[in-house]
């Protein structure tokens, strides 16, 4: 499992290994009933506070996402709703690594097909205007 | 532990000095055989173990005072310090185990060498009286302990990795040459450690009792030396 | 888990003369956290960590280690019995051997793991046989360290721990105290090594002549505290700049520095109100802090 905590990052570390595990979840990495790593393995590999592994894991099983058995570790648990979820997050990364596929044939740079999505996100009023 | 750690430091320098002394007084005896004087007899012979016990006790002093060296103000100097105060062992306890360590060895130091002169006089036929030995010993070791106590109490006022038994010696010299002469000679320790008050001129050997008001006096002394090391070291700030 | 925190001082003081090397110190330590400790060279922390130890007697003030009193003596060897210290000087007996000092060490505390003490000695490959005269620096650090973590204490106190050890074993080190924290121990280390600090701490007090300036979580830090840069077209006064939040504001014509504690957003606000034609948001390292704390006072 490889998560890596930016301490310069602006934000408390439990809360960047919080949007990684959740990042993990949604991509995939990580399937429903997975043990992700024990707090001192974790603590140890990232060279971090465990206490910052056991925040993140605590905050994450209030959410729903990790269930935290007595003994045994930190198992992830999707529940119906955050599979599925995770599902249409990565039927989104397939669709949208096609559209980029087909801009790119169409002669455009990837800087271009960025500023565009960018656009699309930032402006979405004008972009309706437009249509 | 501390008994260990105690002999692991010191156990280098105390045998050094044993054998050096056993071998140096013994060599001291066999050789004084042949400069004895002929037709005076076996009492003669006190003579020479006279000179042998002369030469113990000042290299009786010199080792006790080269082995009383260490302790936390030692380790201070070195470094160490912080690692055995940071231990689960009161200060005096500490002490304590050092005092004790250094009071068995400085015993051994006039008892062993004495012990190999008498074997090697026995030996040659020239003596065979305890009674002397054991006063000689007795003089020794009690009167001898205030030498340990200004050591001790040296080097837990004294810093540095060596400061504290060249001050030692210092002390001691001085001591030496304030009391060498007569009217301050009677409270030479030195003096009495080689019993010269006891001591006979003609016979060569120490007559009457052994003085034990005065090796308890010496005593006496020597545990007010050590008590005021102890606290010393506990008002110590590390 | 102990609720109680594993130190807690109430107005310690010691003073040297006129010289007041530790002032009124307050400090209080929580337990199962790793808590960094940061002054410049001479802003009392060695003196502070030695009076909980009992090697200096403080002027003034008390604290308590583990719930025992520090100025008691008899309290105080109770506590070092669950206390380890690595201290700045890591020189050790030079007569003895490892295997010796290992032995030396063990008849002291009862909670020894000699299973942890053999994988340690085979991980930080030390000779057992060699005495400690003959160890080089970094095996020296290495060994304290040893003596420290095989005890298995309650408290794990270190001055300058990655003194003498190369990158490789700083980072050894840093997973050690990880480790150690994640087995209950509380540990509480003072460096100038302010990145490392920084990676592994739960907390942080600055010492600062004497006096704590600053005790502070580090997930706080990152998430309030900000560096903004400005660049305003038409100067304001400082004064009417002032909200809640701001530490410092470096002015250099009209390129401002806002150092701030809290707040960030609601000073970008006002800097939009005073019409600055750049704003960026930036976040502030330990080092920056404790430069800044530093210079404050």
């Amino acid at each position: 499992m490889l998560f890596r905590l930016n301490p310069a990052a602006g934000q408390p570390l439990y809360l960047q290994l919080m949007d990684q595990i959740r990042h993990a979840a949604e991509t995939g990495l990580l399937q429903d009933g997975d043990q992700l790593p024990g707090i001192r393995t974790l603590a140890e590999e990232l060279v971090v506070s465990p206490n910052t592994v056991v925040k993140a894991y605590t905050e994450l099983e209030n959410q729903g996402l990790l269930e935290l058995r007595q003994g045994s570790g930190a198992f992830l648990t999707l529940d119906r709703r955050a599979r599925h979820r995770t599902d249409c997050v990565q039927h989104a990364h397939r669709r949208i690594r096609d559209v980029i596929g087909q801009l790119r044939e169409d002669g455009l740079l990837d800087e271009e097909i960025r500023r565009a999505f960018e656009a699309e996100l930032l402006y979405p009023a004008e972009s309706l205007r437009k249509r | 532990m501390l008994w260990y750690k105690a002999w692991l430091e010191t156990r280098t320098r105390f045998l050094i000095s044993l054998v050096g002394i056993i071998v140096l007084c013994s060599l001291l005896i066999y050789h004084g055989d042949r400069d004895a004087l002929p037709n005076t007899g076996p009492s003669y012979y006190y003579f020479v173990l006279r000179s042998g016990h002369s030469a113990l006790c000042t290299m009786w002093i010199l080792a006790v005072t080269l082995l009383t060296m260490g302790g936390l103000l030692r380790e201070k100097a070195i470094g160490a310090a912080s690692f055995t105060l940071a231990l689960p062992a009161g200060r005096t306890r500490l002490m304590s185990v050092r005092i004790c360590m250094g009071f068995l060895q400085a015993f051994a130091l006039a008892v062993l060498p004495w012990a190999a002169m008498f074997a090697v006089a026995v030996s040659t036929g020239k003596a065979r009286s305890i009674g002397q030995a054991g006063f000689h010993i007795a003089l020794l070791a009690g009167g001898g302990m205030l030498f340990f106590g200004i050591a001790l109490l040296v080097s837990s006022l004294v810093e540095g990795e060596y400061t504290a038994p060249v001050v030692s010696f210092g002390v001691t010299l001085a001591m030496s040459f304030l009391l060498g002469d007569p009217p301050l000679r009677a409270y030479s320790p030195f003096a009495f450690i080689n019993g010269v008050e006891y001591w006979d001129r003609h016979s060569g050997l120490l007559v009457g009792a052994v003085p034990w008001a005065h090796i308890a006096a010496s005593i006496g002394v020597t545990c007010v030396l050590i008590a005021i090391s102890v606290k010393a070291i506990q008002r110590r700030e590390f | 888990m102990i609720d109680a925190p594993v130190i807690q001082t109430r107005a310690l003081t010691k003073s040297y003369g006129r010289v007041e090397a530790v002032r009124s110190l307050d400090l209080v330590v929580a337990p199962g956290c790793i808590t960094g400790f940061l002054g410049r060279n001479g802003a009392g922390k060695s003196t502070t960590i030695k009076m909980l130890l009992g090697m200096i007697r403080p002027t003034s003030g008390d604290g308590a280690v583990l719930g025992r009193r520090i100025t008691d003596p008899r309290e105080n060897v109770e506590l070092r019995r669950h206390v380890a210290y690595v201290s700045e000087d890591k020189r050790l007996y030079a007569y003895m051997t490892v295997e010796q000092m290992l032995r030396f060490t063990a008849s002291f505390y009862p909670d020894w793991r000699h299973d942890i003490a053999e994988n340690l000695l085979r991980e930080y490959e030390l000779p057992r046989e060699r005495k400690v005269r003959a160890l080089s620096k970094g095996m020296r650090t290495k060994l304290a360290l040893l003596l420290a973590f095989a005890r298995r204490p309650d408290l794990l106190i270190l001055d300058e721990p990655g003194d003498g050890l190369d990158p490789f074993g700083i980072e050894q080190l840093l997973q050690s105290l990880v480790a150690i924290c994640a087995e209950g121990t509380a540990v509480f280390f003072s460096s100038h090594q302010i990145a490392e600090v920084e990676r592994i701490s739960d907390r942080v007090a600055i010492l600062e002549r004497g006096r704590l300036i600053l005790d502070l979580s580090l997930d706080d830090m990152r998430e309030s505290y900000r560096q903004i840069d400005v660049v305003f077209p038409g100067l304001p006064a400082e004064r009417d700049f002032q909200i809640a939040g701001i530490r410092r504001i470096r002015a250099a014509g009209h390129q401002w520095s806002v150092f701030a504690s809290g707040n960030a957003d609601a000073i970008v606000d006002r800097a939009r109100d005073f019409h600055a034609s750049s704003i960026q948001v930036t976040p502030v390292g330990l080092r920056e802090i404790f430069l800044e704390m530093a210079r404050e006072n």
